[in-house]
């Protein structure tokens, strides 16, 4: 979302979360398609990419290394970020049960009825659940398949299958992620909160309605008297 | 297809070691010297450069006497193999005698199958691939697939001077078990035909003089749980619950840009005061 002239901005998130982010993102993507050979061989053309498949699986385990930085990210460079993430995901209150009623139509053509929700939108919590979830699911078993040796035959088995569980559930966590910030009409506006860490007060008013009256109650920013069109 | 077996007669072998000489000889394997570990045994088990080893075993009786069990293993080439059916690049196949064969070329060297063999026989060893290199494949027994599929038997069991391995189709070998079986019985009571059904029955079996146990063989062994739920559940599913997220994620695409009248930010806000910190 381009912020327009004389939007009001508030912020969102801190450099550490964005890094964090990204960092993830982009090892994810890496991690993904290094691997995608092994997973169906239609894209076996990869491997002369990577250097053969010695080469795809060095690289696979250099971008796992930086797959596992982005919690110390956050646990170095934002901590204010991380406790309020965590504590935010784990509050399931009734409008976020509600939120996935109204859910479907918002994301095929848009609902104006969709209930108030908290700085984190009850879609957001989901994703951000199941995303820690796959991610300790693909580092767990991961670092299992990365020194087989230290674990027995039937603990490396199932550390394939948890593997292949992990990343197809992280991969539609993904798609879907991307699709509501990137090219959803209503939300696409938080992509810019994820970059440069802030997002026009219209949008966190309409997406994140109960995030925006506290803002409003600590005085962090002024409730509109009324509404007025913009630009 | 008329499936093709070889039957070993573990109660008759004297452990000789004919038929390790005879695979390393016609299948160019390489010496591998391992330590004395205290056995006569020579290697501790198959592995990528030693396709098949004679295991011995000190026995004691019921009777507390004393008893060599000698066992030549490899490959047990099942009928529902694990390694195949975990196998990503289709580099592990069943031809058309039953027997199990890797493509080296096709292998990537994942292990998914060494991980994946209820017998712990496939393994990684060096392999010279077509640039030169040397790289690490999957390699084990393949029932001397170059000599089987042009009439003779198996190196291993051409070599045997004993009538030890006996190399037939299915139903012979299936036969002659029987036979040796009942002679077995008599200096043997525990003797046991070992062909597993967890994995449909194997192209390499056994007459054992004792229960698998005494040989260190899996009593019931299966294709894992884990590869059964990766190979027939999670990856189809996955792969189905992929496509149709893109699909729902193009659908939506399309019907925003028709009927979202856009509820969006943009036609409000403009002059709200921002006066924002942390």
């Amino acid at each position: 979302m381009k912020a327009q002239k004389n939007e009001q901005m508030v912020h969102r998130f801190n450099k550490g979360f964005i890094v964090s982010h990204w960092v993830q993102a982009i090892s994810f993507f890496a991690l993904y398609i290094t691997a995608l050979p092994l997973y169906t061989d239609f894209f076996s053309f990869l491997y002369p990419v990577f250097g053969g498949p010695e080469g795809a699986r060095l690289l696979h385990r250099i971008f796992a290394v930086f797959f596992m930085l982005p919690f110390f990210v956050l646990l170095i460079f934002d901590r204010q970020g991380l406790v309020n993430w965590t504590k935010r995901i784990l509050t399931w209150k009734k409008n976020d049960f509600s939120f996935f009623l109204a859910f479907p139509k918002e994301f095929f053509v848009g609902n104006d009825k969709v209930p108030k929700q908290d700085f984190f939108n009850a879609g957001e919590k989901l994703n951000s659940l199941l995303i820690i979830v796959t991610t300790l699911m693909l580092i767990g078993s991961g670092l299992i398949l990365w020194f087989p040796a230290n674990f027995s035959q039937s603990v490396v088995q199932w550390g394939i299958t948890i593997h292949v569980v992990g990343f197809s559930l992280a991969m539609l966590t993904v798609v879907a992620h991307i699709f509501l910030s990137t090219f959803h009409p209503n939300s696409k506006a938080s992509l810019r909160g994820i970059i440069k860490g802030d997002v026009p007060v219209s949008y966190a008013k309409e997406h994140h309605g109960q995030w925006y009256d506290e803002l409003v109650e600590k005085g962090e920013i002024v409730e509109e008297k009324k509404k007025s069109k913009g630009a | 297809m008329t499936a093709y077996a070889k039957f070993v007669d573990v109660t008759i072998c004297t452990g000789c070691r004919g038929c390790m000489v005879a695979c390393k000889n016609w299948n160019d394997l390489p010496i591998d010297t391992q330590a004395y570990n205290g056995t006569y045994q020579s290697h501790d088990k198959c592995d990528g450069k030693t396709w098949n080893v004679l295991q011995m075993k000190e026995f004691e009786t019921a009777s507390g006497g004393f008893e060599w069990l000698f066992r030549h293993q490899a490959c047990f080439h099942c009928t529902d193999a694990a390694c195949e059916k975990v196998c990503p690049e289709n580099a592990i196949t069943t031809t058309d005698m039953g027997n199990v064969v890797i493509d080296q070329e096709k292998c990537v060297g994942c292990s998914y199958c060494v991980y994946n063999c209820p017998f712990e026989i496939v393994a990684l060893a060096d392999y010279v691939n077509e640039d030169g290199k040397i790289v690490q494949r999957a390699q084990k027994c393949d029932m001397c697939d170059s000599r089987i599929h042009e009439g003779l038997v198996p190196a291993c069991s051409q070599t045997c001077p004993l009538d030890a391995i006996v190399f037939g189709t299915k139903e012979e070998m299936r036969k002659l078990a029987e036979e040796r079986l009942a002679i077995a019985k008599e200096k043997f009571p525990n003797a046991m035909i070992y062909d597993p059904p967890g994995v449909d029955g194997t192209n390499m079996f056994y007459l054992l003089p004792e229960g698998p146990e005494a040989f260190d063989l899996p009593v019931n062994p299966k294709v894992p749980t884990s590869a059964v739920i990766w190979k027939d559940y999670a990856q189809p599913l996955g792969k189905m619950a992929l496509g149709g997220t893109v699909m729902a994620v193009a659908t939506a695409f399309i019907t925003n840009k028709l009927f979202n009248k856009g509820h969006g930010h943009d036609e409000e806000g403009g002059d709200i005061d921002e006066s924002t910190k942390e």
